[in-house]
């Protein structure tokens, strides 16, 4: 309630004049930690590109199942069933290998405990909030 | 070693989607654990799993890549390794 009162203070100005809006993507440095983090050895700079390219690919295509999939349940909103079901499809998640386990060894905590509610004893289950 | 930062850039995440599908939306209450625990929290989660998806695809990608440079006798990843990888997925 206080904050909302308080002035607004005004935009830095920006050295640069006139910056472009950029395209969303993800961000350069991020993609390169992850690749190196699974690639385990050197990559070249070269090399690297052709991982961002493949990663605007990838997107493309994800966008487009993902609506396909909202789509066929005739809903406009992408919800995480979707997700579940494409990376069924995607062979990434079976019956071996189920959503869960994956949660858990790609993603940190805070992540992992938005999408695992923490089963408590006493049998309640803590939502996340 | 340093433990890799994998937060999501979900915003980022979010616009890329956007980028591509501008009528669709990602859901705000996923109901992601309806599945497993049968109740249904208000989240917006799917960010989360999308960026999960993302990663999987990194690794998987790496893991090809990283097979095809061993087998060219390759102690560095090269962009052929990549591209080759990319074919496969």
């Amino acid at each position: 309630p206080m904050q909302l009162l308080r002035p607004k203070t005004a935009p830095k100005r920006l050295r640069t004049s006139q910056k472009k809006p950029r395209e969303p993507q993800v961000p350069r440095s991020l993609i390169k930690e992850i690749f190196r983090h699974f690639a385990k050895m050197p990559v070249t700079r070269d090399a690297f590109q052709i991982v961002e390219k493949c990663s605007e690919r990838y997107f493309k295509q994800l966008s487009d199942d993902l609506e396909a999939y909202s789509r066929h349940a005739q809903r406009k909103t992408v919800e995480a069933a979707d997700l579940e079901v494409l990376m069924r499809r995607q062979g990434l998640v079976t019956d071996k290998m189920p959503l869960r386990v994956l949660i858990e060894r790609f993603l940190p905590l805070e992540y992992r405990r938005l999408l695992i509610p923490v089963a408590l004893s006493g049998n309640k289950v803590t939502p996340c909030k | 070693g340093r433990r890799m930062k994998s937060t999501a850039p979900r915003s980022t995440l979010r616009k890329i989607i956007k980028k591509h599908k501008p009528q669709l939306r990602l859901a705000g209450n996923a109901d992601l654990l309806a599945w497993l625990f049968y109740f249904t929290f208000k989240q917006d989660c799917p960010g989360v799993v999308v960026h999960l998806n993302f990663l999987l695809f990194l690794h998987r990608l790496a893991e090809e890549a990283r097979t095809n440079a061993f087998e060219n006798k390759s102690k560095i990843i090269k962009p052929e390794h990549t591209i080759s990888a990319a074919k496969v997925l």
